[in-house]
């Protein structure tokens, strides 16, 4: 079935996670190699003035934001992603990804989608946010 | 590296001199690091990381993956693991260690053709940019930036990603 084109100033499906969870931060701690206990270490974060939440790793936040694009325009359809991340992700923490369209475009043949995206902190401040650009799969 | 950059008020630093230890690191020594080349290395998409990445960002869902099935496009930021050095080593040649805080900044993936499980991979990179900054709040702080690029079997690159670092200096 094909589907048709979004247009300017869409919204994007918002993508969800009800609550960041500190056991997934282990297991991407060490896919990423990264040794950095704030991750993992409660009694680290408490000895730092961090407080009492792991901080989730800035990829994983970067992921929600991919798995947002996928969901929406589909499996391998991601073809550039620009971020700044501004604010950290805590254990428990409510994320939306969402975006906007801002442009449609065709070059050789395929469409081309340009949004601006951003994953916010429910009841806190946007996480990170930037551009992104899809291609456009018909079906 | 972990936390995230949240640094307004950013302006240019005047010249000054950051330490760590007894060794300063000068924005001569940031010049200096730009066009730095990494190792490089190669790294494979194993089946078992795909779905373990998939499950700890809550990607779709979709059964144990198949070799030539699409991987997580996070993996364009995971191609970091085969740079050549390792983050503490990364770090030393900005003049600094973990515990110094280092943030990540800005990250910009680009994919030419989508990375695919169970193939393997060619990174090449290098340090693009060094700043040094000054934030009202922040104090002297650096901003080292470095690209990847991501070659499959046959040599053609198929993604890139360009990530930078903040560092907070301490003045001398």
């Amino acid at each position: 079935m094909n589907r048709s084109l979004p247009n300017v100033d869409e919204v994007l499906p918002v993508w969800v996670n009800e609550s960041v969870d500190p056991e997934r931060m282990k297991t991407m701690a060490a896919l990423l190699d990264d040794s950095n206990p704030i991750h993992f270490d409660l009694m680290t974060l408490k000895k730092l003035g961090m407080g009492d939440r792991q901080v989730n790793q800035g990829p994983s936040n970067l992921g929600y934001i991919l798995n947002m694009l996928e969901e929406w325009a589909g499996a391998g359809s991601v073809r550039q992603v620009r971020v700044r991340f501004s604010s950290n992700v805590h254990a428990g923490d409510c994320l939306q990804a969402g975006g906007t369209v801002t442009r449609v475009r065709q070059e050789d043949g395929r469409h081309f989608i340009d949004c601006n995206v951003h994953l916010q902190i429910d009841g806190g401040d946007v996480a990170l946010a930037g551009t992104a650009t899809v291609i456009w799969k018909e079906h | 590296m972990s936390g995230t950059a949240s640094l307004d008020q950013q302006q240019d630093a005047s010249p000054q001199e950051t330490s760590r230890g007894s060794h300063p690191f000068t924005e001569s020594h940031l010049r200096d690091l730009v066009g730095r080349e990494f190792p490089g290395g190669e790294f494979t998409i194993e089946p078992h990381r795909q779905w373990l990445l998939n499950d700890v960002v809550l990607g779709r869902p979709g059964g144990f993956p198949e070799p030539g099935s699409l991987a997580h496009p996070l993996y364009v930021y995971l191609s970091t693991g085969a740079m050549g050095i390792t983050w503490d080593e990364l770090f030393e040649w900005c003049g600094a260690a973990a515990e110094d805080g280092p943030m990540f900044g800005e990250h910009e993936t680009d994919v030419i053709s989508p990375l695919l499980v169970g193939s393997t991979y060619t990174v090449t990179g290098r340090i693009v940019s060094g700043v040094r900054k000054a934030g009202r709040r922040a104090g002297v702080f650096d901003i080292v930036a470095y690209t990847l690029d991501i070659a499959d079997a046959a040599g053609e690159r198929v993604a890139s990603t360009t990530n930078s670092i903040v560092f907070p200096r301490r003045s001398e």
